[in-house]
């Protein structure tokens, strides 16, 4: 009880204003979630969700498609928008962003792999469902490995350093994703060229089940450094000063950020601009204090997500619009206008 | 040539005169040549599997000098030189083979790479296509006149086609017409990627005789699973390469968007290799034959 009552201390750090933000937004993000659940190709009213009066089709629907599709992209959502948000304030740089340091990438890239490789790979036992997670999982372990060596345990050289080598990670990731589908064949490249604009379309309880456990585990360990991340805006020699031990810090930010975001892309595919553009909501919305932060970001992106998942399946049903399309058509924008603004300053 | 353009400013009507006469030309040769038998056809680049399949059944295979990656059939034809993928071959590439002519399908490409093959003088014919049953004969009528392949291994292919053809529409009559078909290209990652209208897809079901449930749709588009359980089509048709992340089309059939449709409930989930549904060369109609002659059954 101790342990669960001091886990919340970091509510103790929100003014009663961000208090007010970050419920809104919890009850924001359920009626987001029964917004998505009620609509789609077949329409639901809310209160017969809670009823026994579906026919047998309509749970199946409900159930089997509706229900799993829409956890996952509240869940992805939540994952990009607190990675965004963390990673952010880790690197002290605004414009941070999950893909920034490369495990997106390296997960596109085993994604890719499979799609393309496959079958000449793996045998035909372990070839099922759980491939292509698995090898988009690995590809982002690969990416913070590789991460972990160059800079001795995040220790070496300070934030730049391992900025510029996420830069030089996406640019062999994205080689890697070329060769890919230059080799690919048409209905590969299809595939390929659909993945890479993101989807929840792949969304059963037997794949969602596993990532929301670790997603959600991963969410709670992220969120108690929130405090360290508001004394690092200080500097990082000043923050050492004042008792942080910076070198955990960015172990356990970048180790949590790239397994959310490893898993999000190994099961929705690459979905662009959420974990940009969510934090910078939420900061004009209640704050910058990353006790606050973080949370809402996890929230309002999960908002954001489900309502993008939503236009995405009925937008032109009965084909649906890569959900990446939209988060970028929106995301794109924003992210001008911020560079506008910081230019007039 | 702009050096040129400058010198002759006098002459620029005349220029233009002749850039419209060259253009002209060009759309006439382009709109009546096609067909026409070609002046050498000893050696053979084709970029497209159904046009490859057609001059193997033409006994005319000794003359091509390589296919493109989709001329997976005949088997022997894949031991055959590589010019790469039918969208993007290369200029170079092609002429080192020394092609006299070049056959393709209306998806060959780049432009680029065929405006240049035309300037250095290779014979380039694009084979039409609008997926149907009378397409496959025109096919390979126009081949055969091209290639100047036998009267009589032509006649003797196009009463084969035709038999095929009468077996097909038997077929058809004898089964339901009111069915619905989803054709699946693959599902990795994302939402099944299906058949639109305007499509190599569509035109194998209007060869079942059947309606497509994604008709409203342009072109190869992801389907939502919600959308497939709300269309409930009665059969489903993927290709192998689809479904190789599933041991076999019954575990196919247990993924969570298929299993609840018609299709799946019927067993009427076929899986079938790609270029022989919707290469529409003369494999496709025997394909089409062997999914009607299951759909009676």
């Amino acid at each position: 009880m101790n342990i669960f009552t001091s886990y919340f201390n970091f509510l103790n750090h929100l003014s009663q204003f961000q208090k007010f933000i970050f419920y809104s937004l919890i009850i924001l993000f359920f009626i987001f979630f029964l917004i998505s659940i009620s609509l789609g190709s077949f329409n639901f009213f809310i209160l017969d969700l809670f009823s026994y009066q579906l026919d047998s089709l309509n749970k199946i629907v409900l159930y089997e498609i509706r229900i799993p599709r829409v956890l996952l992209a509240g869940f992805v959502g939540a994952s990009l928008g607190i990675s965004g948000a963390s990673l952010q304030g880790l690197f002290r740089n605004p414009l941070a962003d999950p893909g920034l340091i490369g495990v997106s990438a390296g997960a596109a890239l085993g994604a890719a792999l499979v799609i393309v490789l496959g079958s000449n790979f793996f045998s035909e036992y372990f070839f099922n469902t759980f491939a292509l997670p698995f090898s988009a999982i690995s590809g982002a372990a690969l990416v913070i490995t590789l991460l972990y060596f160059f800079t001795r345990g995040f220790g070496y050289q300070g934030i730049t350093y391992m900025l510029l080598i996420g830069i030089a990670i996406n640019a062999l990731a994205s080689v890697g994703i070329g060769i890919l589908t230059f080799i690919s064949s048409d209905s590969e490249l299809r595939g390929l060229t659909f993945w890479t604009m993101g989807s929840f379309g792949g969304a059963s309880w037997q794949i969602i089940i596993p990532a929301l456990f670790i997603i959600i585990f991963t969410i709670l360990w992220m969120i108690p450094s929130a405090r360290k991340l508001d004394l690092l805006q200080l500097g990082e020699p000043e923050a050492y000063r004042l008792g942080i031990d910076i070198q955990k810090l960015k172990f356990k930010v970048i180790i949590s950020s790239a397994i959310i975001v490893g898993v999000s892309v190994a099961l929705s595919g690459m979905i662009g601009f959420v974990g940009l553009v969510v934090p910078h909501l939420v900061r004009l919305l209640g704050g910058v204090n990353h006790s606050y932060l973080l949370p809402a970001s996890a929230f309002f992106g999960g908002s954001l997500m489900m309502s993008a998942d939503l236009l995405s399946r009925i937008l032109i049903s009965p084909a649906e619009v890569p959900v990446g399309l939209i988060t970028s058509a929106l995301g794109a924008p924003f992210f001008l206008w911020l560079i506008f603004k910081s230019r007039k300053i | 040539m702009l050096g040129g353009f400058i010198l002759h400013l006098e002459g620029i009507q005349n220029m233009v005169f002749k850039k419209v006469a060259f253009f002209l030309l060009i759309a006439t040769n382009y709109l009546s040549s096609e067909c026409i038998q070609s002046k050498n056809s000893n050696k053979i680049v084709i970029a497209g599997g159904s046009l490859t399949e057609i001059v193997y059944d033409l006994k005319e295979e000794e003359k091509i000098l390589a296919v493109d990656v989709t001329s997976n059939f005949p088997p022997e034809a894949k031991a055959l030189p590589s010019v790469g993928y039918v969208r993007a071959l290369s200029t170079e590439g092609l002429l080192s083979l020394g092609p006299t002519l070049i056959l393709g399908e209306e998806d060959m490409g780049p432009p680029l790479v065929l405006e240049q093959l035309k300037i250095v003088g290779v014979d380039i014919r694009v084979i039409k296509d609008d997926f149907s049953s009378s397409s496959v004969l025109s096919k390979v009528e126009c081949i055969s006149k091209i290639i100047g392949a036998k009267k009589i291994n032509t006649k003797r292919l196009i009463t084969n086609l035709n038999e095929k053809i009468n077996v097909l529409e038997a077929n058809v009559k004898k089964n339901n017409r009111n069915m619905t078909i989803l054709l699946i290209l693959g599902l990795q990652g994302t939402s099944p990627i299906a058949a639109g209208h305007s499509t190599s897809g569509q035109g194998f079901i209007n060869l079942l005789g059947a309606k497509n449930v994604m008709e409203d749709v342009e072109g190869w588009k992801p389907i939502s699973s919600e959308s497939i359980l709300m269309k409930n089509p009665d059969i489903i048709l993927v290709t192998k390469r689809g479904i190789r992340s599933f041991k076999n089309e019954e575990a196919f059939s247990k993924h969570s968007s298929i299993k609840f449709t018609n299709a799946a409930k019927n067993k009427n989930v076929f899986s079938l290799d790609g270029m022989s549904m919707l290469g529409f060369g003369p494999r496709t109609i025997e394909t089409a034959i062997f999914v009607s002659e299951n759909l009676i059954n």
